[in-house]
């Protein structure tokens, strides 16, 4: 496994502090041996089930997801390495719509390794953290997402709801 | 035991502080705390409802914990609704 700091950056940014920037991922998982690099960038939507959304806020419990980022960054050395960076950052706080709440990046020298190492990371990131996003609506309303339950069944296979 | 439950996610809305602090046996399981978590939620949080308990997890502060896990020694656990990150 190599989590070395060189080729693993993982961060969580409270909003009122600092602001996403996908320019901070790609220079990261740059290398001069890396032709392929890819990114993926989650904003905050303005409709959602049909309700028009003003923001969001995002709750985390810092510590365990960032432990989570890691072992998915681990994962993705398993399965897509050995030449490869990773980049994860996520946003806490409240986000207006357009707002930046995740960005997500991996370099690798071609494209197959750097699509699939993004791709799985940002799965891991989305099902397996533990960060929970309430929607704020335009009527006032406020509502926490339902979500993939974290419960580990008796026979030791992860729970994932989707 | 005393367990310092820290809350997260919609568990916020049933209690102004970031934790509740709850009395389990020495050497209980999560599935103990689970049950203790149940009983003082339902006398206490009226908007409460088992269903989001049923779907929630328990970690330490360095793993999520199953059901039949031990609780750590130094009492620091959290429940984790179903999760909803990116």
């Amino acid at each position: 496994m190599d989590d070395g700091k060189d080729r693993v950056r993982l961060s969580v940014l409270d909003v009122s502090q600092a602001k996403l920037d996908p320019a901070d991922a790609l220079a990261f998982v740059s290398d001069p041996g890396f032709g392929g690099l890819s990114m993926f960038v989650g904003k905050v939507r303005d409709l959602n089930h049909g309700r028009d959304v003003l923001g969001v806020s995002y709750d985390m419990f810092d510590s365990l997801a960032l432990t989570v980022f890691r072992q998915a960054a681990a994962e993705a050395f398993a399965g897509c390495g050995p030449k490869l960076k990773v980049y994860v950052a996520h946003a806490k706080g409240r986000l207006a719509v357009g707002d930046v709440a995740v960005v997500v990046a991996a370099g690798s020298p071609h494209r197959d390794e750097a699509f699939r190492a993004c791709r799985a990371v940002i799965e891991a990131v989305k099902h397996r953290a533990p960060i929970w996003k309430q929607e704020h609506y335009r009527d006032g309303d406020s509502v926490w997402s339902e979500g993939c339950s974290l419960c580990v069944p008796a026979d030791g296979h992860d729970g994932q709801g989707h | 035991m005393k367990i310092e439950l820290k809350l997260f996610g919609a568990f916020r809305e049933f209690d102004p502080a970031p934790h509740i602090v709850l009395e389990v046996a020495e050497g209980a399981k999560v599935a103990d705390l689970r049950r203790a978590v149940l009983d003082y939620a339902t006398s206490r949080w009226p908007a409460f409802r088992p269903g989001l308990l049923a779907g929630s997890a328990f970690a330490s502060d360095t793993e999520v914990l199953r059901d039949d896990a031990v609780l750590p020694v130094d009492g620091r656990m959290a429940v984790l609704p179903p999760v909803s990150g990116g």
